[in-house]
Parts: structure tokens; sequence; C-alpha cells
């Protein structure tokens, strides 16, 4: 199959004399960008290849979604069992649980969507492939993200938005303006506060391809210990989630905020309330040092 | 012959010659022990027992699920010696131009791996046992049985990662194949929670595949849920699961050779 980026930009590339070509651009910086409208055409192409060229193995490509489908349950079927094995989690009810787990859910779609490839940069770096986005006229994190289209998001997106809404619809509140926009805020916050852990450790696999390991034990963290209330934990643990591997934002504070939940967060109200800003934040703060670690990467020739 | 089995110790020796990867995986191990100690001790702070399991009894056993999980979990991607990577860089036709036939070879990696990763759920154990973080074997009896299903347990995995890697000579990805065979694992063998947990429609379906075999069984003998009387029944489940899926596999393996292709044909 031809080079994807080839395929869009046409045989050799862009080249600095076509700088004068409407959809290119020079930044302040003398580097080669596009404009923003044929950057996003080529983002919705390189998309659209992508998803092609997925749909192209098509056993792979129905098991991915499936995969996404599966995952998604298997939360769901494993925090049932657990509410139902031991109802009143830290005198939570269950209805609140569920609204942590679906919000999580949803999020984590969300996150698998827009950043999911960050979780394994390092087979990307492995195969050299990051030498060749940095001559490219697209920002090689989006290049990441665009490397390989999400088919298993299909599948989390799916089963997280039933989720989701069958839990906004058993939760006894008065769904407010406020509460609604609240709530989608969260869900946001929540996949850019996954999606800044996963940037951070993908960080670390620009320098070494062992990072996979943790990438992924993370990921196996988050799906065990992001669906509950974290105040049944020991304080050092709930501390370790909120300030070390902030999960805490993802879903946990968000949702005490909503159901009024506060008492033993281990933070105040107000800081709980702030998830969705956090996660933008970290968000943020994690692109700046990927940005940071990519103008220290060095390719296999040094 | 000896030297064949030396490949057994490819993947040992790439972690051993990596300080920072043990380091990394003792942390993981140590971090996802005490966590989930922490989480089981907070489950029964206001249940006695639940699922047949006492507070002693549903610590071990999670205690013993992610040291068993360790035993899967050896990095072989960064070494790219995977079938998929195999079939992918078009190497794979040198598993079938050696004189050790590809199934040997791909049986001493997996051994290799497994002993590798019980040398860590081994020390994990014995470091758990002597903290007090977790019961011993209900019996002398249970931890026979323990022993013995945990034994046949592992053949059963490794036929079952076999199978998914078989695929690799038909269906060119195995990617995602790879990834549900390990949620099912995870799932089905009780790998996140007891099987004892779950209503009585999933352990029945969990009954009929081969997952609840490679690990719900011998941690349920070692924590006394299960009778050592029903060690008969429970063995020759295991026993099927084997010779069944060895006999599958081998067939295929069979069929995968004339599959494999050269570069340029």
């Amino acid at each position: 199959m031809r080079d994807v980026q080839e395929l869009v930009q046409g045989p050799g590339g862009p080249r600095r004399g076509d700088a004068r070509r409407p959809d290119m651009r020079v930044t302040r910086h003398g580097d080669l960008r596009l404009t923003r409208w044929a950057d996003l055409r080529l983002t919705l192409r390189i998309v659209a290849l992508t998803f092609r060229a997925q749909a192209e193995y098509r056993a792979e490509f129905l098991l991915k979604v499936a995969f996404g489908v599966a995952w998604q349950v298997s939360i769901i079927v494993f925090a049932a069992v657990l509410l139902g094995r031991f109802p009143g989690m830290g005198g939570w009810p269950s209805d609140a649980v569920l609204l942590i787990a679906a919000m999580r859910m949803l999020s984590h779609g969300l996150f698998e969507l827009f950043c999911g490839r960050a979780t394994e940069l390092s087979t990307i770096v492995q195969a050299g492939k990051i030498d060749a986005y940095l001559l490219r006229p697209l920002p090689v994190y989006r290049q990441v993200q665009l490397s390989i289209f999400p088919s298993n998001a299909l599948g989390d997106l799916l089963v997280g938005v039933s989720m989701f809404t069958s839990a906004v619809v058993a939760l006894d509140t008065a769904w407010t303006p406020l509460r609604v926009a609240y709530v989608g805020a969260a869900v946001a916050g929540g996949a850019l506060m996954e999606g800044a852990i996963f940037t951070l450790l993908s960080a670390l696999q620009l320098r070494l391809p062992a990072g996979l390991s943790w990438s992924r034990w993370v990921e196996e963290l988050l799906s065990t210990f992001g669906n509950y209330p974290l105040k049944i934990l020991p304080g050092v643990v709930n501390g370790a989630f909120t300030f070390i591997l902030p999960l805490a934002f993802v879903a946990y504070f968000p949702a005490a905020t909503l159901t009024g939940n506060t008492s033993g967060l281990g933070v105040p109200a107000a800081l709980a309330a702030a998830a969705p800003l956090a996660g933008l934040a970290g968000f943020v703060g994690s692109r700046l040092l990927w940005n940071f670690a990519l103008r220290h990467y060095t390719g296999v020739n040094g | 012959m000896r030297e064949g089995w030396s490949t057994a110790g490819i993947t040992a020796l790439g972690e051993l010659l990596s300080p920072s990867r043990l380091t990394g995986t003792a942390a993981r191990m140590s971090v996802q022990l005490f966590l989930v100690v922490c989480l089981w001790h907070a489950l029964y702070s206001d249940t006695e027992t639940s699922g047949g399991l006492d507070e002693g009894q549903a610590v071990a056993y999670g205690v013993l699920a992610v040291l068993a999980l360790r035993l899967r979990d050896t990095d072989r991607w960064i070494g790219r010696d995977m079938v998929i990577q195999q079939i992918e860089f078009g190497t794979i036709v040198y598993w079938f131009l050696r004189p050790l036939a590809p199934w040997r070879y791909y049986l001493r990696r997996a051994v290799g791996d497994q002993l590798y990763g019980f040398a860590w759920a081994a020390a994990g154990y014995v470091v758990c046992l002597l903290a007090g973080v977790m019961d011993p074997p209900a019996s002398a009896g249970a931890a026979g049985a323990f022993a013995v299903t945990f034994l046949l347990g592992q053949s059963v995995l490794y036929y079952l990662v076999l199978l998914t890697d078989q695929m690799c000579f038909w269906a060119v990805r195995n990617d995602s194949a790879v990834e549900i065979l390990q949620f099912a694992q995870n799932l089905l063998s009780g790998g996140y929670a007891a099987l004892w947990y779950f209503p009585g429609w999933f352990q029945t379906m969990s009954a009929l595949l081969p997952f609840q075999a490679t690990l719900s069984v011998p941690l349920s003998f070692y924590v006394g849920r299960l009778p050592v009387d029903d060690l008969p029944r429970h063995l020759a489940v295991q026993l099927f699961w084997v010779v069944s899926l060895a006999a599958l596999t081998r067939l295929v393996w069979r069929r995968a050779e004339h599959r494999v292709v050269s570069q340029g044909g």
C-alpha cells in the first residue's frame, strides 16, 4: 500500500518553494506549515484513508470494534458484580457509583478516538517512523494520532454512550442546564486527563522502548481503580491516585460534585469541582513536555 | 537438542541485561500487589463472607491472580520475535528452514518466557507470604491440588496463546485477536475478580470455556474454595482442554507450513 502521506501530498512532498501556494504558510520560526483550512482538510483526508486501510482487513477491523465493546462490557460486568456483592461502597449509592464508571468509560472512548495512539508510541519509534514525521508539514503529535484509525474506539464509544445514558437517566437528580454543561465538560475533561497521562508516558517512549510496559500497566490501573469511589482505599493510595497518577480527576471527582458525595475526597470540594479544568491544564502541560521530549529525540542514526 | 533449549533463555537474558526493565517490573508488581491487597481489604470492611470467600481467602486469591498474570507479562514485542512481527518482516520463513522445527522453537521460547515469569511470581509469593500479606494454602492437599492444576492451567494457556499466534498465518494481523484473548483470559479465568462473585449464568458460561481451567481452578484449590475431592473432575477437564488444543494447534502448524511464502515467492 502507498504511504498515506505520499497519497495526500503527492510525490516528493512539499518543497520550500511551495510557500507561495495558497495552502502553505511559513511560521515565525521559518518552518513550512499548512494553512489552517488545508490542515483540517488534510487531517480529515488522512482519517478517511486510515479508515479505509483498516477496513481492508475486515476480520481485524470487526475484531477491533468487538474488542472495544468487550473491554467496556467487562468493566460494566465487573462494576455490577462488585456493587452487587459489596453494596454501599464508601457510603455512595449504587447509581452514583455507576455514574463514575459510565463517565470514565465515555471519557475513555473519547480518549481512544482522539489521543489513543499515544499509548503505543514505542512501536512507531522502533519502526523509525518518527524521523519521517519530523520532515512533514503536520505536527508530529497529530501524525502519531493519525497513524492508524482507532477502530476499537468505535466499540468503546458505543458501549460508553449507552452506559452513560443509562447512568444519567438512573441518577436521581434535577438536570439543570448548569449540570448538563458540567457533565459535558467533565467527560471532556476526563478524556483530556487520560490523554495527559498517556501523553506523558509516551514522551518516555520517545526515549525508552520499554516505556510501553508502563503505559499498558497504567491503562490497567485506570480500568481497575478508575470506576469506584477512591475513598474506600487507604489515604495514601487515595492521595497517590489524586496527585501522582491523577485518575481521581477523570470521573471520581466530577461524579462526586454532581451527586453531592463530597465528603472524604481528600481534596477541597472546589478543587474536585474543577476537575474538567484540571484535565485541560494537565493535557496542555503534557503536550508541552511531549514537545520538549521530541526536541531531544534522537533517531537511530544520531 | 541442548542447544535448542538454550533458546528458552533468550527473553530472560534480554531482561537481565536491562536493569531499567528489571526495576520497572519489580516496581509495577509491588505496587499492583499493594493496591490489590488494599482493594480487597476495603471491599470486605463491611462484609464477612461473599461468594463463599472470606476476607483472607479473597486477599490470597487476589494476590495469586496478580502473580499468575505476571507469568504472561513478558514483553517479547521489544525483542521483535513475535509471530506477527516475523510474518510482517518476512523472516518467519527462517523458522521453517532451521534444523529446529518451528513448533519446537515456539514451545521452547514460550516455556522460557513462562519460567522467567514464574521466577518473578515465585519471588513475589515468598515475599507476600513472609510479610503476612496472604495466607498459605488451606491444607497440604490443597497445595498439591493447586500445584497440579496450576501446571495444567499454564499448559492450557500456552495452547490458547499459540492458537492466536497461528491466526497470523491466515489473518495477516492478529493484534485484536491477542487483545481479545488476553481480555477474555483475564475476565473469564477469574483474573480480575474470582468467578465466585459472578452470577450463575456467568459461571456456567465460563465452565464451558477453557479459560477457567487456567486460573480460577488452581487458585480456588489454593484458598480452599474448591474441596480437594473435586480434583479428579477438574483434572479431567483440564486434560481434555490440553489434549484438544494440542491436537488442534499441531494440525494448524501443518497447515501453516503450506502458507509460508518467502519474499518474492
